[in-house]
């Protein structure tokens, strides 16, 4: 047997237990206490780093620490998105339940990512540019990717239908693929301020070590912790969607026991 | 073609036998680039430095009101079931049916727009860029609105979401369309812009169609 | 559970078929049915009966192909599925709503759906028009026309279209004894000419004069069977 074949057998296997919503449910309960704990331990040493450890910045002083927060969280926002887009891609395509419902459950997290990154943006332009906001490019394209966010979940919960609202909610993102780069660089084109790249900056980072390693501790720690929240929502999700399975009747009366 | 050509047609029969739906559109349109001047300084000048913008979110605004109508009527009365299973490709029937109510709205706004910039004492070449922009910039507000207005067909209070849908990926195309009037006025070329409005236009006019299809036949279920 | 009507009336190879197997159909959080399998070939009419929300409308949305379905197979003919063009070509279907624009009159109203089959004869039109006796209100505008007219001008469609498979929901509601009458006879016109009918209707087809051609699939057993 070619190697090849194995991989595909066993990408086939994952594929189909994470198709079945009991499946699901069986890998988030054991996913979620690792997601859980790698992003705490990682949050935790990257801001204990980024705080403490790492030098001030020459012109921005201590107020650049801020960055341990908002890059992270600007990062999550796209990352979020494509993640929400590609399982709305998948679920579209392949028509798998579990899709759409990381999806759905990806939506609010993303907002808040886009949120947290506006606001600390806001925080942290005050004392460098001298104003809570302006009309930047990032910021406002972040702004707009926010505002898409909110579209899709409202298109969600407008559908009493689940079946219809994931696949509205599904398309609309998809759609957002499309149109969210060309928002983004129209805004650039518009005008910009915000500083450029620095993590992958032509030739290698403008950063010293000590400043960039917490921030990407910080950032692989925002990340597990979307993992984190996400495998948390959807087994929220998966469990009021099945409400009526018998797995779900068994595994309630089981947790009735215990306690 | 021929399907295209269809709807094309059936959509104009249907608008001209309701005149009075038609010009809604652009009765609003007018009405809300002309409240603008009400809630400024009258300061000559600045309306017409502003003039362009406020014409370009007022041909937003208007397309925007306009979608909600777009495929309301079709799935009140069963005609949009028919079309879904009609054996004619979908993706062109509804592009048919939108480019015909883009000369609705779109159109119509753009005709008018010379009189409003009159009215804000916009000069004469600024007149012909705002023109050109609208002409290759509500085609593609029309598509894009169309696929906020497909997905909300089935919901009964389904306006208020094609605004929350639909504005922000409107912006690209209000940038464009609104910077080449400031990049002209201030003596720069704009072919720039001319070509991004019009490659937005075929993206639109190749992806939208689908995505309308896509959304009818998902939401009608 | 299974049902054949077929098999007894034609073993003509080149009658339509129209197979359903493992069909399931979930609204919300009900499963309307599951595993639901039939099949139908030309001219029989099959009659789905059950009470109020068993899922029949639902049923007829799925074979048409306007509502999607998660689990099970609609095969016409062996080969094609509700989004083939084959089957769509093949497909008529008067659902509740006519399928009418008030705006156009009777006689526009059957233009644009004769065009859209890519016919174009205006006398064709007149003659269905006289075929449901509303050739006098052709050039009304179709919001003038009363209930009844409005269904009679929806069945005139089928007329136009010539297509095998007629999907009728509830196709005597609202219609007058003559008019039931009418359609019963266009019905059973189309099972002559080998067509097919798959309809909802909330009385028993009993005494009606389609009755030798019909077959019953009761939903609701199937669901108590499950």
């Amino acid at each position: 047997m070619n190697p090849f074949s194995i991989i595909w057998k066993f990408l086939d296997r994952t594929y189909h237990r994470l198709a079945s919503p009991r499946e699901f449910y069986t890998i988030a309960q054991y996913a979620t206490p690792i997601f859980g704990f790698l992003s705490l331990i990682l949050i935790i040493s990257g801001a204990y780093l980024g705080l403490f450890e790492a030098p001030a910045d020459y012109q921005q002083g201590d107020s650049f620490r801020i960055i341990y927060v908002h890059v992270p969280a600007a990062w999550l926002s796209l990352f979020v998105y494509m993640v929400m887009a590609t399982a709305s891609a998948i679920g579209l395509i392949w028509r798998m339940k579990m899709a759409f419902v990381v999806a759905i459950c990806s939506a609010p997290l993303g907002a808040v990512f886009t949120a947290l990154a506006l606001i600390t943006g806001s925080i942290w332009g005050k004392p460098i540019w001298g104003t809570w906001w302006t009309w930047d490019a990032r910021l406002t394209s972040e702004l707009i990717l926010l505002f898409i966010y909110f579209g899709v979940m409202a298109t969600y919960y407008a559908f009493e239908e689940r079946k219809t609202a994931e696949k509205a909610m599904a398309m609309l993102s998809i759609v957002g693929v499309v149109i969210v780069p060309i928002i983004h660089y129209s805004v650039e084109w518009w005008t910009s301020l915000h500083q450029g790249q620095t993590i992958f900056a032509e030739g290698g980072p403008r950063m010293p070590a000590d400043m960039l390693t917490p921030l990407i501790l910080m950032i692989f720690g925002f990340m597990f912790f979307y993992g984190y929240a996400l495998f948390l929502a959807a087994q929220n999700k998966v469990l009021t969607q099945e409400r009526k399975a018998r797995w779900v009747r068994e595994l309630i009366q089981k947790t009735g026991n215990q306690r | 073609m021929n399907t295209l050509f269809l709807y094309f047609q059936r959509e104009w029969k249907l608008m001209f036998r309701n005149t009075g739906t038609l010009i809604l559109p652009l009765i609003f349109f007018l009405i809300i680039a002309l409240l603008f001047p009400f809630s400024l300084p009258a300061e000559v000048s600045l309306l017409q430095r502003i003039g362009g913008g406020v014409i370009w979110v007022s041909a937003v605004l208007a397309t925007m009101l306009s979608l909600e109508s777009m495929f309301q009527a079709d799935y009140q009365d069963g005609t949009l079931e028919q079309m879904v299973i009609h054996h004619r490709e979908l993706s062109l029937a509804m592009m048919g049916k939108v480019l015909a109510h883009w000369t609705a709205t779109g159109l119509l706004l753009t005709l008018f727009s010379p009189l409003l910039c009159m009215t804000f004492n916009i000069p004469s070449d600024q007149i012909w860029v705002l023109f050109f922009g609208l002409l290759l910039g509500t085609p593609t507000l029309t598509l894009i609105g169309a696929i906020g207005a497909a997905l909300t067909v089935t919901l009964r209070r389904g306006g208020v979401l094609i605004a929350i849908i639909i504005l922000p990926l409107y912006i690209p195309i209000l940038i464009f369309g609104a910077g080449m009037l400031s990049q002209h006025a201030q003596g720069l070329e704009i072919v720039s812009q001319i070509y991004t409005l019009g490659a937005m236009l075929v993206l639109a006019l190749t992806l939208a169609p689908f995505a309308i299809a896509g959304a009818l036949k998902t939401t009608i279920n | 559970m299974m049902l054949n009507p077929s098999d007894s009336s034609s073993c003509n190879s080149d009658v339509h078929r129209l197979e359903v197997s493992d069909l399931e159909c979930v609204r919300g959080d009900i499963t309307l049915y599951r595993g639901l399998s039939f099949s139908t070939s030309g001219n029989r009419c099959l009659h789905i009966v059950g009470p109020n929300g068993c899922g029949k409308t639902s049923l007829l949305r799925q074979v048409c192909g306007l509502m999607q379905y998660d689990q099970g197979q609609i095969k016409w003919n062996k080969e094609f599925t509700p989004s083939h063009t084959e089957y769509k070509q093949s497909l008529a279907y008067v659902g509740h709503k006519d399928g009418l624009k008030n705006e156009l009159t009777a006689f526009e109203n059957l233009q644009f759906y004769q065009r859209l089959n890519s016919g174009n004869d205006e006398e064709e039109i007149d003659n269905c028009l006289a075929r449901l006796q509303i050739l006098k209100c052709a050039d009304l505008a179709a919001q003038s026309l009363s209930f009844g007219q409005r269904r009679r001008l929806a069945f005139a469609r089928l007329l136009i279209a010539d297509k095998p498979l007629w999907v009728l929901d509830e196709p005597f509601t609202g219609i007058d004894v003559d008019g039931r009458t009418l359609i019963e006879t266009l019905c059973i016109e189309h099972l002559q000419n080998n067509g097919l009918i798959l309809m909802t209707h909330h009385q028993s087809l009993a005494n009606s004069p389609l009755s030798q051609w019909r077959d019953e699939l009761n939903l609701e057993e199937i669901g108590k069977n499950q």
